[in-house]
Protein backbone atom coordinates (compact mmCIF):
# COMPACT_ATOMS: atom_id res chain seq x y z
CA UNK A 1 0.00 0.00 0.00
CA UNK A 2 2.65 2.48 1.07
CA UNK A 3 4.94 1.45 -1.78
CA UNK A 4 2.16 2.44 -4.19
CA UNK A 5 1.70 5.67 -2.27
CA UNK A 6 5.42 6.41 -2.58
CA UNK A 7 5.47 5.70 -6.31
CA UNK A 8 2.46 7.97 -6.77
CA UNK A 9 4.29 10.81 -5.00
CA UNK A 10 7.43 10.24 -7.08
CA UNK A 11 5.52 10.76 -10.32
CA UNK A 12 5.25 14.43 -9.31
CA UNK A 13 8.67 15.18 -7.86
CA UNK A 14 8.43 18.92 -8.47
CA UNK A 15 5.18 19.18 -6.50
CA UNK A 16 6.73 17.03 -3.77
CA UNK A 17 9.70 19.43 -3.56
CA UNK A 18 7.45 22.51 -3.38
CA UNK A 19 5.44 21.10 -0.49
CA UNK A 20 8.58 19.90 1.29
CA UNK A 21 10.14 23.34 0.88
CA UNK A 22 6.96 24.97 2.23
CA UNK A 23 6.85 22.72 5.28
CA UNK A 24 10.53 23.27 6.07
CA UNK A 25 10.16 27.04 5.58
CA UNK A 26 7.17 27.08 7.93
CA UNK A 27 8.98 25.01 10.57
CA UNK A 28 12.15 27.13 10.50
CA UNK A 29 10.40 30.51 10.25
CA UNK A 30 8.08 29.84 13.17
CA UNK A 31 11.05 28.53 15.19
CA UNK A 32 13.09 31.63 14.35
CA UNK A 33 10.26 34.00 15.28
CA UNK A 34 9.75 32.13 18.53
CA UNK A 35 13.47 32.19 19.32
CA UNK A 36 13.77 35.94 18.79
CA UNK A 37 10.57 36.56 20.74
CA UNK A 38 11.84 34.51 23.67
CA UNK A 39 15.23 36.23 23.57
CA UNK A 40 13.38 39.50 24.05
CA UNK A 41 11.13 38.23 26.82
CA UNK A 42 13.49 35.78 28.52
CA UNK A 43 10.95 32.94 28.49
CA UNK A 44 7.25 32.16 28.50
CA UNK A 45 4.91 31.15 31.32
CA UNK A 46 7.79 30.42 33.68
CA UNK A 47 9.69 28.28 31.17
CA UNK A 48 13.08 29.29 29.80
CA UNK A 49 13.92 29.69 26.11
CA UNK A 50 15.16 26.13 25.54
CA UNK A 51 12.17 24.62 27.33
CA UNK A 52 9.65 26.59 25.24
CA UNK A 53 11.51 25.65 22.05
CA UNK A 54 11.39 22.02 23.16
CA UNK A 55 7.61 22.22 23.62
CA UNK A 56 7.33 23.62 20.09
CA UNK A 57 9.62 20.95 18.62
CA UNK A 58 7.71 18.17 20.41
CA UNK A 59 4.48 19.56 18.95
CA UNK A 60 5.91 19.63 15.42
CA UNK A 61 7.36 16.13 15.79
CA UNK A 62 4.16 14.51 17.09
CA UNK A 63 2.03 16.38 14.54
CA UNK A 64 4.32 15.36 11.66
CA UNK A 65 4.47 11.74 12.84
CA UNK A 66 0.67 11.64 12.99
CA UNK A 67 0.58 13.02 9.44
CA UNK A 68 3.06 10.40 8.28
CA UNK A 69 1.03 7.54 9.74
CA UNK A 70 -2.57 8.65 9.37
CA UNK A 71 -2.65 10.64 6.12
CA UNK A 72 -4.97 8.14 4.49
CA UNK A 73 -7.76 9.41 6.74
CA UNK A 74 -7.92 12.51 4.53
CA UNK A 75 -8.91 10.25 1.62
CA UNK A 76 -11.57 8.33 3.54
CA UNK A 77 -14.62 10.47 2.71
CA UNK A 78 -14.71 9.64 -1.03
CA UNK A 79 -14.63 5.95 -0.11
CA UNK A 80 -17.74 6.30 2.04
CA UNK A 81 -19.60 8.59 -0.37
CA UNK A 82 -18.94 6.44 -3.42
CA UNK A 83 -19.46 3.19 -1.57
CA UNK A 84 -15.94 2.10 -2.55
CA UNK A 85 -15.33 1.21 1.08
CA UNK A 86 -17.06 -2.05 0.11
CA UNK A 87 -13.98 -2.97 -1.91
CA UNK A 88 -11.84 -2.69 1.22
CA UNK A 89 -14.36 -4.39 3.51
CA UNK A 90 -14.37 -7.55 1.40
CA UNK A 91 -10.58 -7.85 1.29
CA UNK A 92 -8.76 -10.14 3.72
CA UNK A 93 -7.07 -7.23 5.54
CA UNK A 94 -7.96 -5.31 8.64
CA UNK A 95 -10.15 -2.47 7.40
CA UNK A 96 -9.13 -0.08 10.15
CA UNK A 97 -5.43 -0.65 9.45
CA UNK A 98 -6.02 -0.07 5.73
CA UNK A 99 -7.96 3.20 6.13
CA UNK A 100 -5.64 4.54 8.82
CA UNK A 101 -2.19 3.56 7.57
CA UNK A 102 -2.84 3.02 3.85
CA UNK A 103 -1.21 6.20 2.56
CA UNK A 104 1.94 7.46 4.23
CA UNK A 105 2.60 11.18 3.84
CA UNK A 106 6.07 11.15 2.33
CA UNK A 107 6.41 14.93 2.45
CA UNK A 108 6.14 14.87 6.23
CA UNK A 109 8.33 11.79 6.32
CA UNK A 110 11.04 13.65 4.41
CA UNK A 111 10.90 16.60 6.82
CA UNK A 112 11.05 14.39 9.94
CA UNK A 113 14.87 14.00 10.06
CA UNK A 114 15.32 17.80 10.21
CA UNK A 115 12.73 18.13 12.99
CA UNK A 116 14.24 15.18 14.85
CA UNK A 117 17.69 16.75 14.61
CA UNK A 118 16.51 19.99 16.25
CA UNK A 119 14.44 18.04 18.80
CA UNK A 120 17.45 16.00 19.91
CA UNK A 121 19.80 19.01 19.94
CA UNK A 122 17.40 21.10 22.03
CA UNK A 123 16.61 18.12 24.26
CA UNK A 124 20.33 17.62 24.97
CA UNK A 125 20.60 21.19 26.24
CA UNK A 126 17.97 20.34 28.87
CA UNK A 127 20.30 17.64 30.31
CA UNK A 128 17.79 14.84 30.84
CA UNK A 129 18.79 11.55 32.48
CA UNK A 130 18.11 8.19 30.86
CA UNK A 131 14.89 7.65 32.80
CA UNK A 132 13.53 11.01 31.65
CA UNK A 133 14.39 10.22 28.03
CA UNK A 134 12.66 6.83 28.22
CA UNK A 135 9.61 8.42 29.83
CA UNK A 136 9.58 11.10 27.12
CA UNK A 137 9.63 8.46 24.37
CA UNK A 138 6.92 6.37 26.06
CA UNK A 139 4.67 9.39 26.61
CA UNK A 140 5.20 10.49 23.02
CA UNK A 141 4.12 7.04 21.86
CA UNK A 142 1.11 7.50 24.15
CA UNK A 143 0.53 10.84 22.41
CA UNK A 144 0.55 9.07 19.06
CA UNK A 145 -1.94 6.52 20.42
CA UNK A 146 -4.25 9.42 21.35
CA UNK A 147 -3.70 10.91 17.87
CA UNK A 148 -4.66 7.54 16.40
CA UNK A 149 -7.75 7.42 18.61
CA UNK A 150 -8.71 10.90 17.34
CA UNK A 151 -8.32 9.77 13.74
CA UNK A 152 -10.38 6.61 14.38
CA UNK A 153 -13.09 8.76 15.96
CA UNK A 154 -13.01 11.13 12.98
CA UNK A 155 -13.48 8.40 10.36
CA UNK A 156 -16.16 6.74 12.50
CA UNK A 157 -17.97 10.05 12.69
CA UNK A 158 -17.46 10.31 8.94
CA UNK A 159 -19.26 7.03 8.29
CA UNK A 160 -22.28 8.25 10.23
CA UNK A 161 -22.38 11.88 9.06
CA UNK A 162 -20.24 11.87 5.86
CA UNK A 163 -18.31 14.77 7.43
CA UNK A 164 -14.57 14.22 7.72
CA UNK A 165 -12.55 17.05 6.18
CA UNK A 166 -13.69 19.70 8.61
CA UNK A 167 -13.52 17.47 11.66
CA UNK A 168 -9.91 16.59 10.91
CA UNK A 169 -9.07 20.26 10.43
CA UNK A 170 -10.66 21.07 13.79
CA UNK A 171 -8.47 18.39 15.36
CA UNK A 172 -5.35 19.89 13.74
CA UNK A 173 -6.29 23.42 14.76
CA UNK A 174 -6.91 22.37 18.34
CA UNK A 175 -3.58 20.59 18.34
CA UNK A 176 -1.84 23.90 17.58
CA UNK A 177 -2.73 25.04 21.10
CA UNK A 178 0.08 22.72 22.18
CA UNK A 179 2.69 24.70 20.25
CA UNK A 180 3.19 26.34 23.63
CA UNK A 181 2.99 24.67 27.06
CA UNK A 182 -0.69 24.48 27.99
CA UNK A 183 0.13 26.13 31.33
CA UNK A 184 -0.02 29.51 29.57
CA UNK A 185 -3.76 29.14 28.92
CA UNK A 186 -6.31 30.21 31.50
CA UNK A 187 -9.16 28.15 32.92
CA UNK A 188 -11.46 26.69 31.64
CA UNK A 189 -9.43 26.42 28.42
CA UNK A 190 -6.54 24.78 30.25
CA UNK A 191 -8.77 22.02 31.66
CA UNK A 192 -10.44 21.50 28.28
CA UNK A 193 -7.00 21.06 26.66
CA UNK A 194 -6.03 18.58 29.37
CA UNK A 195 -9.14 16.47 29.93
CA UNK A 196 -11.53 16.90 26.99
CA UNK A 197 -9.29 17.51 23.98
CA UNK A 198 -6.13 16.10 25.53
CA UNK A 199 -3.55 17.91 23.42
CA UNK A 200 -1.76 18.61 26.69
CA UNK A 201 -1.42 14.86 27.34
CA UNK A 202 -0.22 14.33 23.78
CA UNK A 203 2.47 17.00 23.70
CA UNK A 204 2.97 19.02 26.88
CA UNK A 205 3.23 15.94 29.14
CA UNK A 206 6.00 14.17 27.15
CA UNK A 207 8.01 17.39 26.97
CA UNK A 208 7.58 17.92 30.71
CA UNK A 209 8.72 14.34 31.33
CA UNK A 210 12.02 15.04 29.57
CA UNK A 211 12.46 18.16 31.69
CA UNK A 212 11.80 16.11 34.82
CA UNK A 213 8.86 18.26 35.93
CA UNK A 214 6.04 15.75 35.66
CA UNK A 215 4.44 14.10 38.68
CA UNK A 216 4.01 10.27 38.92
CA UNK A 217 0.23 10.78 38.90
CA UNK A 218 0.62 12.81 35.72
CA UNK A 219 2.48 9.91 34.06
CA UNK A 220 -0.04 7.28 35.16
CA UNK A 221 -2.97 9.56 34.27
CA UNK A 222 -1.53 10.15 30.78
CA UNK A 223 -1.25 6.44 30.01
CA UNK A 224 -4.72 5.74 31.40
CA UNK A 225 -6.06 8.56 29.28
CA UNK A 226 -4.38 7.16 26.17
CA UNK A 227 -5.78 3.67 26.80
CA UNK A 228 -9.27 4.98 27.53
CA UNK A 229 -9.29 7.15 24.41
CA UNK A 230 -8.21 4.27 22.21
CA UNK A 231 -10.78 1.93 23.76
CA UNK A 232 -13.62 4.40 23.27
CA UNK A 233 -12.60 5.21 19.71
CA UNK A 234 -12.48 1.51 18.80
CA UNK A 235 -15.95 1.01 20.26
CA UNK A 236 -17.15 3.99 18.26
CA UNK A 237 -15.56 2.53 15.09
CA UNK A 238 -17.33 -0.79 15.60
CA UNK A 239 -20.60 1.04 16.17
CA UNK A 240 -20.08 3.26 13.09
CA UNK A 241 -19.43 0.23 10.87
CA UNK A 242 -22.91 -1.05 11.70
CA UNK A 243 -24.28 2.24 10.30
CA UNK A 244 -22.42 1.99 6.99
CA UNK A 245 -25.05 1.78 4.25
CA UNK A 246 -22.80 1.09 1.25
CA UNK A 247 -24.57 3.97 -0.51
CA UNK A 248 -23.89 4.53 -4.23
CA UNK A 249 -22.11 1.23 -4.63
CA UNK B 1 -21.54 48.20 -13.58
CA UNK B 2 -24.79 46.28 -13.30
CA UNK B 3 -23.13 43.00 -14.25
CA UNK B 4 -20.51 43.46 -11.52
CA UNK B 5 -23.27 44.07 -9.00
CA UNK B 6 -24.85 40.80 -10.14
CA UNK B 7 -21.50 39.02 -9.76
CA UNK B 8 -21.19 40.50 -6.28
CA UNK B 9 -24.67 39.36 -5.29
CA UNK B 10 -24.31 35.83 -6.70
CA UNK B 11 -20.86 35.43 -5.17
CA UNK B 12 -22.15 36.61 -1.80
CA UNK B 13 -24.95 34.05 -1.95
CA UNK B 14 -22.49 31.34 -2.97
CA UNK B 15 -20.59 31.87 0.27
CA UNK B 16 -23.74 30.77 2.09
CA UNK B 17 -24.02 27.66 -0.07
CA UNK B 18 -20.96 26.29 1.72
CA UNK B 19 -21.81 27.48 5.22
CA UNK B 20 -19.83 24.85 7.07
CA UNK B 21 -16.74 25.65 5.00
CA UNK B 22 -17.09 29.29 5.86
CA UNK B 23 -17.73 28.73 9.55
CA UNK B 24 -14.70 26.43 9.73
CA UNK B 25 -12.50 29.05 8.10
CA UNK B 26 -13.66 31.64 10.65
CA UNK B 27 -13.25 29.14 13.50
CA UNK B 28 -9.63 28.56 12.50
CA UNK B 29 -8.95 32.29 12.54
CA UNK B 30 -10.37 32.53 16.06
CA UNK B 31 -8.20 29.67 17.32
CA UNK B 32 -5.17 31.50 16.00
CA UNK B 33 -6.19 34.65 17.86
CA UNK B 34 -6.76 32.66 21.07
CA UNK B 35 -3.29 31.11 20.92
CA UNK B 36 -1.56 34.41 20.18
CA UNK B 37 -3.61 36.25 22.80
CA UNK B 38 -2.72 33.83 25.58
CA UNK B 39 0.92 33.79 24.52
CA UNK B 40 1.13 37.57 24.92
CA UNK B 41 -0.96 37.48 28.13
CA UNK B 42 1.63 35.11 29.56
CA UNK B 43 4.48 37.37 28.45
CA UNK B 44 2.89 40.46 29.98
CA UNK B 45 1.65 38.63 33.09
CA UNK B 46 1.43 40.95 36.07
CA UNK B 47 3.49 43.78 34.60
CA UNK B 48 3.11 46.89 32.51
CA UNK B 49 6.49 46.65 30.82
CA UNK B 50 7.14 47.58 27.18
CA UNK B 51 8.25 44.63 25.04
CA UNK B 52 9.51 45.12 21.49
CA UNK B 53 8.08 48.61 21.70
CA UNK B 54 4.59 47.34 22.57
CA UNK B 55 2.62 48.14 25.68
CA UNK B 56 0.04 45.58 26.80
CA UNK B 57 -2.83 47.51 25.21
CA UNK B 58 -1.00 47.94 21.91
CA UNK B 59 -0.05 44.26 21.56
CA UNK B 60 -3.59 43.10 22.35
CA UNK B 61 -4.91 45.58 19.81
CA UNK B 62 -2.42 44.12 17.32
CA UNK B 63 -3.64 40.58 18.04
CA UNK B 64 -7.34 41.44 17.70
CA UNK B 65 -6.53 43.77 14.79
CA UNK B 66 -5.09 40.79 12.89
CA UNK B 67 -8.58 39.30 12.78
CA UNK B 68 -10.09 42.37 11.12
CA UNK B 69 -7.19 43.21 8.81
CA UNK B 70 -6.83 39.60 7.68
CA UNK B 71 -10.55 39.45 6.93
CA UNK B 72 -10.20 42.52 4.73
CA UNK B 73 -6.88 41.78 3.04
CA UNK B 74 -6.64 38.01 2.83
CA UNK B 75 -10.25 36.89 2.36
CA UNK B 76 -10.49 35.98 -1.26
CA UNK B 77 -12.27 33.87 -3.83
CA UNK B 78 -9.67 34.34 -6.57
CA UNK B 79 -7.60 31.48 -5.14
CA UNK B 80 -9.91 29.35 -7.35
CA UNK B 81 -8.36 30.80 -10.50
CA UNK B 82 -5.31 28.51 -10.51
CA UNK B 83 -7.58 25.45 -10.45
CA UNK B 84 -9.63 26.92 -13.33
CA UNK B 85 -6.45 27.35 -15.37
CA UNK B 86 -5.08 23.89 -14.66
CA UNK B 87 -8.44 22.29 -15.55
CA UNK B 88 -8.91 24.43 -18.64
CA UNK B 89 -12.08 25.98 -17.21
CA UNK B 90 -10.84 29.55 -17.55
CA UNK B 91 -11.96 29.40 -21.19
CA UNK B 92 -15.57 29.75 -20.04
CA UNK B 93 -14.78 33.09 -18.42
CA UNK B 94 -12.57 34.47 -21.18
CA UNK B 95 -15.43 34.11 -23.67
CA UNK B 96 -17.79 36.20 -21.56
CA UNK B 97 -18.17 39.98 -22.06
CA UNK B 98 -16.66 40.86 -18.71
CA UNK B 99 -13.21 41.95 -17.56
CA UNK B 100 -11.64 38.88 -15.99
CA UNK B 101 -9.75 40.77 -13.29
CA UNK B 102 -12.81 42.89 -12.57
CA UNK B 103 -14.87 39.74 -12.22
CA UNK B 104 -12.55 38.26 -9.60
CA UNK B 105 -12.02 41.56 -7.86
CA UNK B 106 -15.79 41.75 -7.42
CA UNK B 107 -15.94 38.19 -6.13
CA UNK B 108 -13.11 39.00 -3.71
CA UNK B 109 -15.00 42.06 -2.50
CA UNK B 110 -18.08 40.00 -1.72
CA UNK B 111 -15.94 37.55 0.23
CA UNK B 112 -14.27 40.39 2.10
CA UNK B 113 -17.58 42.01 3.04
CA UNK B 114 -18.91 38.77 4.48
CA UNK B 115 -15.66 38.00 6.29
CA UNK B 116 -15.50 41.54 7.68
CA UNK B 117 -19.01 41.21 9.10
CA UNK B 118 -18.10 37.93 10.79
CA UNK B 119 -14.72 39.26 11.95
CA UNK B 120 -16.43 42.25 13.55
CA UNK B 121 -18.87 40.01 15.43
CA UNK B 122 -16.02 37.69 16.47
CA UNK B 123 -13.91 40.62 17.65
CA UNK B 124 -16.76 41.85 19.81
CA UNK B 125 -17.31 38.35 21.24
CA UNK B 126 -13.59 37.85 21.86
CA UNK B 127 -13.44 41.28 23.42
CA UNK B 128 -16.23 40.33 25.81
CA UNK B 129 -14.67 36.94 26.65
CA UNK B 130 -11.02 37.95 26.93
CA UNK B 131 -11.59 41.52 28.16
CA UNK B 132 -8.27 42.81 26.84
CA UNK B 133 -7.04 46.37 27.29
CA UNK B 134 -7.54 47.94 23.88
CA UNK B 135 -6.00 50.88 22.06
CA UNK B 136 -8.32 53.14 20.07
CA UNK B 137 -6.61 55.43 17.57
CA UNK B 138 -8.13 58.90 17.76
CA UNK B 139 -5.75 60.78 15.43
CA UNK B 140 -7.74 61.30 12.17
CA UNK B 141 -4.56 61.55 10.09
CA UNK B 142 -3.37 58.14 11.32
CA UNK B 143 -6.80 56.62 10.78
CA UNK B 144 -6.72 57.97 7.21
CA UNK B 145 -3.17 56.63 6.67
CA UNK B 146 -4.34 53.27 8.07
CA UNK B 147 -7.18 53.14 5.52
CA UNK B 148 -4.77 54.05 2.71
CA UNK B 149 -2.35 51.29 3.77
CA UNK B 150 -5.28 48.85 3.91
CA UNK B 151 -6.33 49.76 0.38
CA UNK B 152 -2.76 49.20 -0.86
CA UNK B 153 -2.60 45.89 1.03
CA UNK B 154 -5.86 44.81 -0.59
CA UNK B 155 -4.45 45.30 -4.11
CA UNK B 156 -0.99 43.93 -3.30
CA UNK B 157 -2.62 40.71 -2.09
CA UNK B 158 -4.81 40.52 -5.18
CA UNK B 159 -1.76 40.94 -7.45
CA UNK B 160 0.32 38.43 -5.48
CA UNK B 161 -2.49 35.90 -5.59
CA UNK B 162 -3.01 36.33 -9.32
CA UNK B 163 0.74 36.05 -9.97
CA UNK B 164 0.71 32.77 -8.05
CA UNK B 165 -2.42 31.76 -9.94
CA UNK B 166 -0.51 32.24 -13.20
CA UNK B 167 1.89 29.37 -12.48
CA UNK B 168 -0.50 26.68 -13.86
CA UNK B 169 -0.35 28.32 -17.30
CA UNK B 170 3.04 26.62 -17.58
CA UNK B 171 2.87 24.00 -14.79
CA UNK B 172 -0.77 22.86 -14.36
CA UNK B 173 0.14 20.20 -11.80
CA UNK B 174 1.65 22.83 -9.45
CA UNK B 175 -1.57 24.82 -9.01
CA UNK B 176 -2.13 24.08 -5.32
CA UNK B 177 1.59 23.68 -4.58
CA UNK B 178 2.38 27.24 -5.69
CA UNK B 179 -0.47 28.64 -3.61
CA UNK B 180 0.60 26.62 -0.60
CA UNK B 181 4.18 27.87 -0.81
CA UNK B 182 3.59 31.55 -1.60
CA UNK B 183 0.18 32.42 -0.20
CA UNK B 184 -0.30 29.98 2.68
CA UNK B 185 3.23 29.71 4.02
CA UNK B 186 5.36 32.69 2.91
CA UNK B 187 2.66 35.39 2.88
CA UNK B 188 1.22 34.09 6.15
CA UNK B 189 4.49 34.16 8.05
CA UNK B 190 6.10 37.26 6.56
CA UNK B 191 2.95 39.40 6.71
CA UNK B 192 3.06 39.59 10.49
CA UNK B 193 -0.16 37.67 11.04
CA UNK B 194 1.51 35.28 13.47
CA UNK B 195 4.12 37.52 15.09
CA UNK B 196 4.77 41.22 14.64
CA UNK B 197 7.82 41.67 12.39
CA UNK B 198 9.59 43.82 14.99
CA UNK B 199 10.39 40.82 17.20
CA UNK B 200 13.08 40.04 14.59
CA UNK B 201 16.58 41.56 14.65
CA UNK B 202 16.87 44.99 12.99
CA UNK B 203 18.71 43.66 9.93
CA UNK B 204 16.03 41.03 9.24
CA UNK B 205 13.32 43.68 9.70
CA UNK B 206 15.02 46.05 7.26
CA UNK B 207 15.28 43.31 4.63
CA UNK B 208 11.70 42.13 5.15
CA UNK B 209 10.34 45.67 4.88
CA UNK B 210 11.73 45.80 1.35
CA UNK B 211 9.46 42.88 0.38
CA UNK B 212 5.69 43.29 -0.20
CA UNK B 213 4.61 40.87 2.53
CA UNK B 214 4.77 43.03 5.71
CA UNK B 215 2.57 45.60 3.97
CA UNK B 216 -0.33 43.14 4.03
CA UNK B 217 -0.93 42.99 7.79
CA UNK B 218 1.97 44.31 9.84
CA UNK B 219 2.37 47.76 8.31
CA UNK B 220 -1.33 48.78 8.39
CA UNK B 221 -1.50 47.75 12.05
CA UNK B 222 1.68 49.68 12.87
CA UNK B 223 0.11 52.75 11.30
CA UNK B 224 -3.09 52.26 13.28
CA UNK B 225 -1.16 51.82 16.52
CA UNK B 226 0.78 55.02 15.83
CA UNK B 227 4.10 53.24 16.27
CA UNK B 228 5.71 54.88 13.24
CA UNK B 229 7.06 58.37 12.81
CA UNK B 230 5.53 60.40 9.97
CA UNK B 231 8.66 59.84 7.87
CA UNK B 232 8.59 56.09 8.45
CA UNK B 233 4.91 55.97 7.67
CA UNK B 234 5.34 57.86 4.40
CA UNK B 235 8.32 55.68 3.50
CA UNK B 236 6.19 52.59 4.07
CA UNK B 237 3.34 53.92 1.97
CA UNK B 238 5.75 54.81 -0.85
CA UNK B 239 7.44 51.36 -0.77
CA UNK B 240 4.12 49.51 -0.67
CA UNK B 241 2.78 51.75 -3.45
CA UNK B 242 5.89 50.97 -5.52
CA UNK B 243 5.32 47.27 -4.93
CA UNK B 244 1.73 47.63 -6.01
CA UNK B 245 2.80 49.26 -9.30
CA UNK B 246 5.57 46.71 -9.87
CA UNK B 247 3.37 43.71 -9.13
CA UNK B 248 0.60 45.12 -11.33
CA UNK B 249 3.09 45.57 -14.17
CA UNK B 250 4.48 42.04 -13.74
CA UNK B 251 1.00 40.56 -13.53
CA UNK B 252 -0.02 42.30 -16.74
CA UNK B 253 3.03 40.95 -18.60
CA UNK B 254 2.89 37.44 -17.13
CA UNK B 255 -0.86 37.10 -17.60
CA UNK B 256 -0.60 38.03 -21.30
CA UNK B 257 2.21 35.51 -21.80
CA UNK B 258 0.26 32.95 -19.83
CA UNK B 259 -2.79 33.34 -22.03
CA UNK B 260 -0.57 32.79 -25.08
CA UNK B 261 0.82 29.63 -23.48
CA UNK B 262 -2.66 28.46 -22.40
CA UNK B 263 -3.84 25.40 -24.29
CA UNK B 264 -7.22 24.81 -22.57
CA UNK B 265 -5.68 21.76 -21.00
CA UNK B 266 -8.29 19.12 -20.19
CA UNK B 267 -10.99 20.63 -22.41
Amino acid sequence: MNKNSFMSVMTQRFVFLIFLLGKIFRFITFGAFLLFLLKGTGGLGGYNINQVLFFYLTFIFVDSLAQVFFREVYRFRPLVISGDLDLILVKPINVLVRVLFGGTDFIDLASLPIILFFLIKTGQILNPNLFQVILFVLLMVNGLVIAMAFHIAVISFGIITLEIDHTILIYRDLLTFARFPIDIYKEPLKSILTYIIPVGVMITMPAKALMGIISPSGVVGSFLFGGLFLFLSLRFWNFALTKYTSASS
Amino acid sequence: MKKYLSVFEISYQQEFAYRLNFIMWRFRNIIQVFITFFMWTSIFAGSNKIIFGYSKERIFTYVLGILMVRAFVMSSRSADVSGDISRGEITNYLLKPINYFGFWLTRDLSSKVLNMIFALVETIILFLILKPVFFVQTNPMLVFAFLVSLAIAFFIYFNLLFLTNSVPFWYPEVAWGAQFLFMVVIAEFLSGSLFPIDVLPAVAQDILMLTPFPYLIYFPLQVYLGKLSTAMMLKGIVISGAWLVLLGFCLNKIWKRGLKAYTAHGR
